[in-house]
């Protein structure tokens, strides 16, 4: 874990995820990096998690979303990616899970450069990156364990594990007790929950939040807000999306704000806006 | 993979969306019964006309005055044609047997008794294998001394075979064949694009679904295999429905059809049966609903 991302106790008003002890985590971590060697691309260790090298992306010759961007976030590390509309925050993650390619430059995930990555080899990409969405993007006319379980099934998890699995990870977001309702008969920042349940039951190594409370109100942003920590504190990489002022402020993590598809800022311990005095950290 | 989890996907997928999988199934059942329809007509036609033609024999007479030595030799030029692959068969027809033949024909056989003696030749009567090969088998064998040359048509004397009606059915047989052809092709090729468009609504209806299961790192086959199943399962029972409808139309119709004219036609019926015919629709249904969901998904799968 990177120490600039670390967190001051005093300043985030979170909880620390303590309905995990440590042996469970402990073994839990051991599984988890099992299984990562096995199904997804992404290499385990300390280096870099993603590393955007000068790239640039056109979706046609009119509109470019991002241009010459060079960043890197180490593993461990909470980023916000801040910014109006149309600064290429979406393209920026879309980058990641190579929904898009990159026009030039390189993006580098995991120790893996996703312009020499296979199209058949995306979906293992995949499977290491827990994806949340502004708008959920759950399976309708599946109950919430199945759309938890669909991502365990699609790496080709036995009945078991999946039994034994989604019931866990549903009673870590808070809904051990919703598992046979549909999608549409709960509340908004229920099925942003389900979204995280299903983008973390495989324990990614990195996390991605696209907006994750564009569509929720403050309170409820806010409990979303500490499942994100909660999965950072395991040591998950995450990179979310936002233009919550307020959810930013509080956190007090490393900000990458963009403006017209250029980085502007990449500050340790930001805010959302530039601070006159910058609280903490620095510039990179 | 896991072959039961597929199904069971398939299975859920027509239950979330009952309308489209009827749509489908519809679809696939109005396609399947005119096909079921028009393949037994065609070959029916087909192969009343190829009856036909069976019957266009090439009769050679034999002079009275032939010894026994040339319809020998006749005989045995005959057999030559036969090895040669040209005749398929042939019979041979005495005088007695001629007079006979003509006998039962007649509304008044009475009539014959009253010629001094019996007019016709003996002759041999030939099947040829195609009757568009008939003026070589005359060639071939006009020279045999054992032939009358007083008899039969114009052109055609010693050896005959109707040549204008045989022209006209060869061309009409022609015809029936191409046209039949061409037909059940269009049919066909019209048959796969309106399923394959009614398949593809139904997955433009679930492309975000699709794109759902892309992001959380399904494979494209991992996706596909429901939507082939279910493909498969809408084509034949699809293909199944139109076959029970065929089934009474048969029952109710054609078969009450052919009895009612007897001879006419019993025997002739059904040169296709209608077990062949149901397990070819439904393995076609099948492999249409298949394919059309399994080629559809692609473009959805690109990104």
């Amino acid at each position: 874990m990177s120490t600039g991302a670390e967190p001051d106790q005093a300043q985030v008003p979170t909880t620390e995820p303590e309905m995990i002890t440590q042996e469970e985590r402990r073994q839990r971590r051991r599984d988890g990096e099992r299984r990562i060697d096995r199904r997804s691309l992404l290499r385990p260790g300390d280096g870099p998690m993603v590393i955007l090298d000068k790239v640039t992306k056109r979706y046609n010759e009119s509109s470019v979303a991002l241009r010459d961007v060079s960043a890197s976030i180490e593993a461990g590390e909470f980023v916000f990616l801040v910014g109006p509309s149309g600064s290429g925050k979406s393209t920026f993650i879309r980058l990641l899970t190579r929904e898009v390619v990159a026009t030039s430059g390189s993006v580098i995930v995991g120790g893996r450069d996703l312009r020499k990555l296979r199209r058949s080899k995306v979906p293992m990409l995949r499977r290491g990156i827990g994806c949340v969405f502004q708008d959920y993007k759950l399976l309708p006319g599946r109950t919430v364990y199945e759309n938890v379980a669909y991502a365990l099934q699609v790496t080709g998890d036995d009945q078991r594990s999946i039994r034994r699995k989604v019931p866990e990870i549903l009673s870590l977001v808070g809904l051990a007790d919703k598992g046979e309702r549909h999608p549409n008969e709960l509340s908004g920042g229920e099925q942003q929950r389900v979204s995280i349940a299903r983008a973390f039951v495989n324990h990614p190594r990195l996390l991605i939040a696209d907006e994750p409370t564009g569509n929720l109100d403050p309170e409820t942003s806010i409990d979303i807000m500490q499942l994100l920590y909660r999965i950072n504190r395991t040591g998950t990489t995450v990179v979310m999306a936002t233009h919550d002022r307020e959810l930013v402020d509080k956190m007090q993590m490393r900000v990458i704000a963009l403006e017209d598809g250029r980085i502007v800022r990449d500050q340790r311990r930001s805010r959302y806006a530039r601070a006159e005095t910058p609280a903490g950290g620095g510039d990179e | 993979m896991r072959p039961g989890f597929f199904v069971m996907e398939a299975l859920r997928s027509i239950r979330n969306n009952v309308a489209i999988a009827v749509a489908a199934i519809v679809t696939v059942m109005i396609a399947v019964f005119i096909l079921g329809t028009f393949i037994p007509s065609f070959l029916y036609v087909q192969s009343t006309v190829d009856r036909q033609k069976q019957r266009l024999d090439v009769n050679v007479y034999i002079s009275d005055g032939a010894t026994d030595q040339q319809v020998a030799g006749l005989q045995s030029g005959i057999k030559q044609l036969q090895t040669e692959g040209l005749v398929k068969s042939f019979t041979y027809i005495s005088k007695n047997e001629a007079l006979a033949i003509l006998r039962k024909r007649m509304k008044d056989p009475t009539v014959l008794d009253l010629l001094p003696k019996n007019p016709l030749p003996a002759s041999f009567k030939l099947t040829s294998t195609d009757p568009k090969r008939n003026a070589e088998i005359r060639e071939r064998l006009i020279d045999n001394p054992a032939i009358d040359k007083t008899m039969g048509e114009p052109g055609e004397q010693g050896i005959s075979w109707a040549k204008e009606t045989t022209d006209r059915l060869l061309t009409i047989a022609k015809f029936i064949q191409y046209a039949g052809i061409a037909l059940i092709g269009v049919l066909m090729v019209a048959s796969v694009l309106l399923i394959g468009n009614t398949i593809r609504l139904s997955i433009f209806a679930r492309r975000r679904e699709v794109e759902v299961m892309r992001l959380v790192g399904a494979t494209n086959w991992f996706i596909r295999w429901p939507f082939v199943i279910e493909g498969v399962i809408c084509g034949v029972i699809g293909a199944a429905i139109a076959i029970a409808l065929l089934w009474g139309a048969k029952v109710g119709v054609v078969d009450q059809f052919v009895q009612d004219n007897g001879g006419l036609t019993k025997g002739e019926a059904g040169p296709i049966g209608f077990v062949t015919l149901a397990a070819l629709l439904i393995v076609s249904g099948g492999v249409v609903g298949a394919v059309g969901s399994g080629v559809t998904l692609r473009r959805f799968l690109k990104i």
